[in-house]
């Protein structure tokens, strides 16, 4: 599904008032991956981890940030020019995946759980430490987005085999 | 005797439910801008995550860079003019992720998802708004792997617990 995709300098300007915007109107950097967890709370109310600390309070702006980005990428879909429809093509990654069905889910669901485990191991995703850290030039966050970049660049030419 | 025409009551109602679910609200309508956003800039389109890795297309790299400057300016900002946040009325709260123990494991483990999924927490959502099944997959793995480290964390947190209580009551008879 192909949508209008702006111009980079254009895409980077309005992303980074976005996150001026959020700090003035929350109070609180803007961060992705901890939304998953007030979802895993709200699932499996025994695990004692997502009732305490930050999860004390499973109903907050984390996870209905976390439900407003369907909707944004909704409108985004329905705005381009090509009609809205359920698709499974991933582009270049369609030739390097497992062919069948079931060896995509698998392969997928496997990143999946990488991308959750590692966001909770190392406090944020992409958006909390590379975008929101490095603003704040937070050294923590600074590694940690060197590392997330390091990682999918050896993991990307493994996968493409250059 | 004072009396709410129907008009007041509506308006009194609406008023107070904005009021009090005042921080969903904001973080649903945040949430709507950032997935529209990350939408238009690219990063829910497969390709420009390989190209990026592969060094044919600077698409995200110029996007992440533009971000961050943009947004380290408006911090600078924020900060200087000690502005007070809408949602709960005290001052913006620039709270730093602080370093913590596995932080690089699991930023390589976060790294690796990342190239084979082609995604990441933030735009998964968005790739499913977009009506690409993948991310539903993508979704269901993230889910797990969030919940396979709360379980970790609790069952870590209560060996703790006990390791501690044991080594109590041992002490004292010592």
């Amino acid at each position: 599904m192909e949508v209008i995709v702006w111009s980079a300098w254009l895409a980077g300007l309005a992303i980074g008032l976005f996150v001026i915007f959020h700090f003035w109107l929350m109070g609180k950097p803007a961060g992705c991956s901890t939304g998953y967890g007030n979802v895993c709370g709200l699932m499996c109310q025994r695990v004692s981890y997502f009732r305490e600390g930050e999860y004390r309070q499973l109903n907050n702006a984390k996870l209905w940030f976390l439900l407003g980005i369907p909707l944004g990428g909704l409108i985004s879909a329905l705005s381009s020019p090509e009609p809205w429809h359920f698709n499974f093509s991933m582009g270049m990654y369609d030739e390097i995946l497992p062919q069948t069905l079931a060896g995509k889910a698998i392969w997928l669901v496997f990143g999946g759980a990488l991308l959750g485990f590692g966001a909770r191991l190392a406090g944020a995703c992409t958006t909390g430490h590379a975008l929101v850290g490095g603003a704040m030039l937070n050294p923590p966050s600074l590694l940690a987005g060197m590392i997330f970049f390091l990682s999918a660049f050896f993991t990307t030419h493994l996968l493409f085999g250059t | 005797m004072y009396e709410e025409t129907l008009f007041l009551r509506c308006r009194n109602m609406l008023v107070s439910f904005f009021f009090v679910y005042r921080t969903q609200i904001f973080g649903l309508l945040t949430g709507v801008l950032f997935g529209f956003l990350m939408s238009r800039a690219g990063a829910t389109t497969y390709d420009y995550h390989a190209k990026m890795f592969l060094f044919e297309d600077f698409q995200l790299m110029i996007v992440i860079a533009t971000a961050v400057v943009i947004a380290m300016i408006g911090v600078w900002l924020l900060k200087k003019t000690h502005i007070h946040a809408v949602a709960t009325g005290e001052e913006v709260d620039f709270v730093k992720k602080p370093y913590q123990k596995g932080l690089i494991i699991g930023a390589a483990l976060f790294g690796v998802g990342w190239g084979m999924t082609a995604s990441c927490p933030g735009t998964i959502p968005a790739m499913i708004g977009e009506g690409k099944v993948a991310g539903f997959f993508a979704l269901a793995g993230i889910l797990i792997g969030t919940m396979a480290y709360g379980i970790l964390q609790s069952h870590l947190h209560l060996a703790r617990q006990q390791a501690e209580q044991q080594s109590t009551p041992s002490k004292d008879t010592d």
